[in-house]
C-alpha cells in the first residue's frame, strides 16, 4: 500500500514579512513616551491591588466629604459618547473632563447611589477574596435593590468609570466559548498551560483573564477562525508545527473575553493577526467586531478590538479564483444583501478598498460559501494550499 | 517580553524579569524548570538555547534568590518552610546558584526553631559537601604537580609527602 505522500511546506514569506514589520514597529512603540490631550484622562486596565488602592481612595474622598459638610456625594465621569475618547493613533481609551456628581442626600439619586455602593461592595468583596463574577451574580446578590438586570449593568459600568478601569478590573467577567491552541505557553494562577498539547480541542479561553499571563511562545502570526470546524481541521493537521501560530476561534460570533485575549496576545506578542470567516456578510461583520469592536463605540471597545487585523480569507473573489464548484456556492437571500449594502456604507469599509471591491463583487454575483466550501478539493486543501498559499503571497484584505 | 531571534529570522519570546518579580516566590523557579525541561530541546539552534539558558539564569538570580531571600528574612514560618523546601531542591541541582542564600539559612539555624532546623540541615550540609568538594579539587590539583616536580627531581621527597597528607586526610 502507497504510503501519504507528505505535504508540501510553503515558504510563507508575505506572513513572514508582515510578522518582522509589525514586531518592529511594536518595539518602536514601547520605547515611545505617549502624551495624553489635554482635559482627559486615561483608562487603565488595573490588577486587583491597583484596583482596590482605587476603592480606598474613593472611600476615602466620601468620607472627607462627609467630615467636610455633611452632604457626601460621587464625582463620575459622564459617559456619553462626547466625553469618551478613543485615541487611535495611540490605541488609548480617554476621558473627557465632563463629570456628574450624584448626591448621597438628594431624593431623585438615592436609589441609584445605593445600587452603585452596593456594587462598590461587591467588587470590593470580589477583589478581596480574589473571586470573579458574572454581571447576572451581580444582579442576584441584591435583587430587590437592583429590581432589574439592566440596572445592575449600568451600575456595574459606573463602577469602572468611577475608578477610571475596564470591567475586567473590577472581576466582574464575560462568559466565554472560544478555544485557543498553538505555539503559546501560559500561566492561569499557579499553573503553567502549553497550548501545544492539550489535545485537539486546545484551551478554553478563560474570561479571567487578569489571571493569565503569557510566558513563551516561538509564534509569528496568529490565526482567527469563525468556525470550530475549521479548528478541528487545523487542530488534526497540528497546522502549528509546521506554520508556527496560534490559532483561536470564538466558535461564531465573536465573544468578549475571546476577543480581549485576542487583543491580549496580538499585543503583547507583536503578532499579525488574520481571521479566516465565512464568504457572506455575517462572516465579514465577525471580522469587523474583531478589528473594531461592536458597531456602537462602547466604553470597552478599545480593549477589546485589534486594529491592525487582516481579512485572509475566504473573500468573494477566491471562489473565481479556485473555482469553487457551483453547487458549493450559495445564493445570497434578501438579508445578505441587505447586510452586504450596510457594510458597504461603513466608513472602516470605505477605507480599505481591496474589501470594499470585494464586497461589490458579492454583491454583483449575489453569492456566499462557507469555509468548509473548500473540502470540495479535499479535507487537506485548506492546510495543505489554501491557507499557506495565501500566507505565501500576501493575499489578505 | 524578551526577545531571542532564532537562525531562520523567527523568535521566541518570554516573559521579562520585571513581570516576574510580581510572582509568588516560588513561581520563577517552577517556570525556569519548566522551559529548561519542556522548551528548550525544542529548539533547534544552539545559540539560541545558549542565550535563552543565560536568560534563565539571570531570572533565578535577578528573581527567584532575591524572593527566596525576602521570604528567609520575614517571619511567615509557613513561606519561610516552602522557601526551604525550594531551596533544597535547587541546592541538589546546582549549588552554585543558591550560594547567596546561604548566609540567610544560616542565621535560621541560630534561631533554634525546631521544624525549621529540620528543613535548613540538609540545606547547609549540602553546602559544606560543596565546599568540601571543591577544596578537595584544589588540593588535588597541587599533589598532582607535586608529584610531577617530585619525579623531575625539583623538589624533595618530603614536600611532596606533605601534600599528599593534605589530600589524603581531606579525602578521608
Amino acid at each position: 500500500m502507497a504510503s501519504k505522500a507528505e505535504s508540501k511546506k510553503w515558504d510563507i514569506k508575505e506572513a513572514k514579512k508582515l510578522f518582522q514589520e509589525y514586531l518592529n514597529k511594536g518595539l518602536e512603540e514601547e520605547k515611545k513616551e505617549i502624551k495624553l490631550p489635554e482635559d482627559t484622562v486615561k483608562i487603565d486596565d488595573l490588577n486587583k491591588k491597583q484596583t482596590l488602592e482605587r476603592i480606598y481612595e474613593l472611600t476615602d474622598s466620601i468620607i472627607e466629604k462627609i467630615y467636610a459638610t455633611g452632604r457626601p456625594s460621587i464625582e463620575l465621569p459622564s459617559r456619553t459618547s462626547t466625553n469618551i475618547i478613543w485615541d487611535e493613533k495611540n490605541d488609548l481609551l480617554l476621558l473627557g473632563k465632563q463629570i456628574m456628581e450624584k448626591q448621597f442626600h438628594s431624593l431623585a439619586s438615592v436609589a441609584d447611589i445605593t445600587r452603585l455602593m452596593k456594587v462598590l461592595e461587591k467588587v470590593n468583596e470580589l477583589l478581596l477574596k480574589d473571586l470573579h463574577a458574572t454581571k447576572r451574580e451581580i444582579f442576584y446578590s441584591a435583587v430587590q435593590l437592583f429590581g432589574d438586570q439592566k440596572n445592575s449593568d449600568k451600575s456595574i459600568e459606573d463602577v469602572a468609570t468611577m475608578l477610571y478601569t475596564t470591567r475586567n478590573s473590577t472581576h466582574i467577567v464575560a462568559s466565554a466559548k472560544g478555544s485557543c491552541i498553538g505555539r503559546l505557553r501560559i500561566r492561569d494562577r499557579n499553573d503553567i498551560i502549553d497550548l501545544e498539547g492539550l489535545g485537539s480541542g486546545g484551551w478554553t479561553i478563560s474570561p479571567m483573564l487578569d489571571n493569565i499571563e503569557i510566558l513563551e511562545s516561538d509564534a509569528e502570526f496568529i490565526l482567527v477562525l469563525e468556525k470550530d470546524a475549521a479548528m478541528i481541521r487545523l487542530s488534526e493537521a497540528r497546522f502549528w508545527r509546521k506554520y508556527p501560530c496560534i490559532i483561536l476561534t470564538a466558535k461564531g460570533a465573536a465573544d468578549i473575553a475571546t476577543r480581549m485575549f485576542l487583543r491580549r496576545i496580538s499585543k503583547e506578542l507583536k503578532l499579525p493577526v488574520f481571521t479566516l470567516v465565512d464568504s457572506d456578510p455575517y462572516g465579514h461583520y465577525i471580522h469587523s467586531v474583531y478589528l473594531r469592536g461592536s458597531k456602537r463605540l462602547s466604553y470597552e471597545s478599545p480593549f477589546l478590538a485589534t486594529p491592525n487585523i487582516k481579512l485572509l480569507g475566504v473573500l468573494t473573489k477566491d471562489l473565481e479564483k479556485y473555482k469553487i464548484p457551483n453547487d458549493c456556492r450559495i445564493p445570497m437571500n434578501q438579508t445578505d444583501i441587505k447586510r452586504t449594502k450596510e457594510l458597504l456604507g461603513e466608513d472602516f469599509v470605505k477605507r480599505n478598498k481591496a474589501w470594499e471591491e470585494d464586497l461589490k463583487l458579492a454583491l454583483k454575483l449575489k453569492i456566499k460559501a462557507e469555509i468548509q466550501a473548500l473540502s470540495t478539493f479535499g479535507f487537506e486543501f485548506l492546510t495543505d494550499q489554501y491557507i499557506p498559499e495565501k500566507l505565501s503571497t500576501g493575499d489578505w484584505i | 517580553m524578551k526577545i531571542f531571534h532564532k537562525n531562520d529570522g523567527g523568535i521566541v519570546q518570554l516573559i521579562s524579569k520585571d513581570k516576574m518579580k510580581e510572582w509568588p516566590i516560588e513561581l520563577p523557579l517552577i517556570f525556569i524548570e519548566y522551559v529548561r525541561n519542556n522548551q528548550l530541546n525544542t529548539y533547534d539552534d544552539n545559540k539560541l538555547k545558549k542565550d535563552i539558558e543565560q536568560y534563565l539564569d539571570e531570572v533565578l538570580r535577578d528573581v527567584a534568590i532575591p524572593g527566596l531571600i525576602n521570604v528567609l528574612d520575614g517571619n511567615d514560618q509557613e513561606e519561610i518552610s516552602k522557601a526551604l523546601s525550594r531551596i533544597e531542591e535547587l541546592a541538589k541541582k546546582n549549588i552554585e546558584l543558591v550560594k547567596p542564600i546561604k548566609p540567610y539559612v544560616e542565621n535560621l539555624m541560630k534561631k533554634g526553631d525546631k521544624t525549621l532546623n529540620v528543613l535548613c540541615k540538609p540545606i547547609i550540609e549540602n553546602f559544606d559537601k560543596a565546599e568540601r568538594k571543591k577544596q578537595l579539587a584544589e588540593k588535588r590539583k597541587i599533589m598532582q604537580k607535586k608529584e610531577k616536580e617530585f619525579l623531575a627531581g625539583t623538589i624533595s621527597g618530603e614536600e611532596y609527602a606533605k601534600a599528599r597528607k593534605e589530600y589524603l586526610l581531606l579525602k578521608d
